[in-house]
């Protein structure tokens, strides 16, 4: 499957083995924003109280992503968490919330969600944001809720996401339109913003 | 071929003149690589706990009731789990039903056919069975029921 995932419906998903036993769930999901996709996942236990597990779980060690578990290929792929590490990559990875700004310095908006793709690409494809009024195409009253697609380059620092101003230019209030919108961009062999 | 739905509530007997009812089956437990059944639970009524046999240590499977060798006491064995009302998963974390019911050889006690509720599976694309789901290959395709 290589459907579009939102980030933040992974978080609670199972963690299973190829055996079918499951290991753990989803608690939240830090990105690699340099290579432009999944980093890693954080873990919590299987129960309602078990809280956060000290250990995370990679993505080279993901067999799958699918819309209804995390497949891995055993109870190894999980591997103990450093525990200076945890709170720095907590905060650098998690790119929910964070504020976005375009590469000449306007504010766009904050980090609502973020599109992965899945199966085994775990790919960085898009963010659904909050935009601010600029953004909006018709009605001022409608909710500024758009998708602007990864473009290019993405830099954070912090919490501070950096888009490039071109991809403004594919911004889209609904997922049917964002994906067509891209797909148009794809077959023109990614060139420029029309 | 007999069905994992149409064992359950068979009496288990003991051989002899006396034929003493041990109790009846509950329900079949099954292990992977080959996929067959290897242990029957067996619920000997409501105040009494229940007993699991294994596979091998019954002398006949017959439509109408298990008989079982009178020295087939309880015994050890790795934990197995209980393949009916189980989830069914892809390996690609796909949710596809739940298994309704198996088919399985009595002889040999091979596993033949998965009902889900999506369908039937053959059993080359199960890959295992554990405590949350039973996965599948991605590939594998139900026939319709």
């Amino acid at each position: 499957m290589n459907g579009l995932t939102s980030v933040r419906a992974l978080a609670t998903l199972p963690v299973v083995t190829l055996g079918g036993d499951a290991v753990a769930h989803v608690k939240d999901t830090l990105f690699d924003t340099s290579a432009g996709r999944i980093g890693s996942f954080t873990l919590t236990g299987r129960t309602l109280l078990s809280g956060p597990l000290p250990r995370e779980l990679p993505w080279p060690a993901v067999h799958c992503l699918g819309r209804d578990a995390v497949m891995v290929r055993d109870a190894g792929a999980l591997c103990d968490l450093p525990r200076s590490a945890a709170r720095r990559d907590a905060v650098r990875g998690r790119l929910l919330g964070a504020r976005v700004l375009t590469d000449d310095g306007e504010t766009v908006g904050t980090v609502l969600d973020v599109l992965v793709e899945g199966g085994t690409s775990g790919r960085l494809v898009a963010f659904r944001l909050a935009a601010q009024r600029d953004l909006v195409h018709g009605s001022r009253h409608r909710r500024h809720r758009v998708y602007v697609p990864r473009g290019e380059a993405v830099s954070l620092s912090g919490r501070t996401l950096v888009i490039p101003a071109h991809a403004r230019a594919y911004v889209s209030d609904d997922l049917p339109g964002f994906t067509a919108r891209v797909g148009a961009r794809h077959d023109r062999g990614g060139g420029v913003a029309p | 071929m007999m069905l994992f739905s149409r064992v359950r509530g068979l009496p288990v007997l003991t051989p002899g003149e006396d034929a003493d009812r041990v109790g009846e089956v509950r329900t079949l437990l099954v292990d992977g690589a080959p996929w067959r059944v290897t242990q029957v639970r067996i619920g000997r009524g409501r105040l009494r706990r229940g007993a699991v046999v294994a596979w091998n240590a019954l002398r006949a499977a017959g439509p109408d009731m298990l008989i079982v060798r009178p020295a087939g006491g309880p015994e050890e064995m790795p934990p197995q789990r209980e393949l009916l009302g189980s989830r069914v998963l892809t390996e690609c974390g796909e949710e596809r039903g739940t298994v309704l019911d198996a088919a399985f050889d009595p002889v040999t006690a091979r596993i033949e056919a998965v009902l889900t509720t999506r369908g039937e599976l053959p059993p080359d694309p199960l890959l295992g069975l554990g405590d949350h789901a039973l996965v599948i290959r991605s590939g594998a395709a139900h026939h319709g029921v």
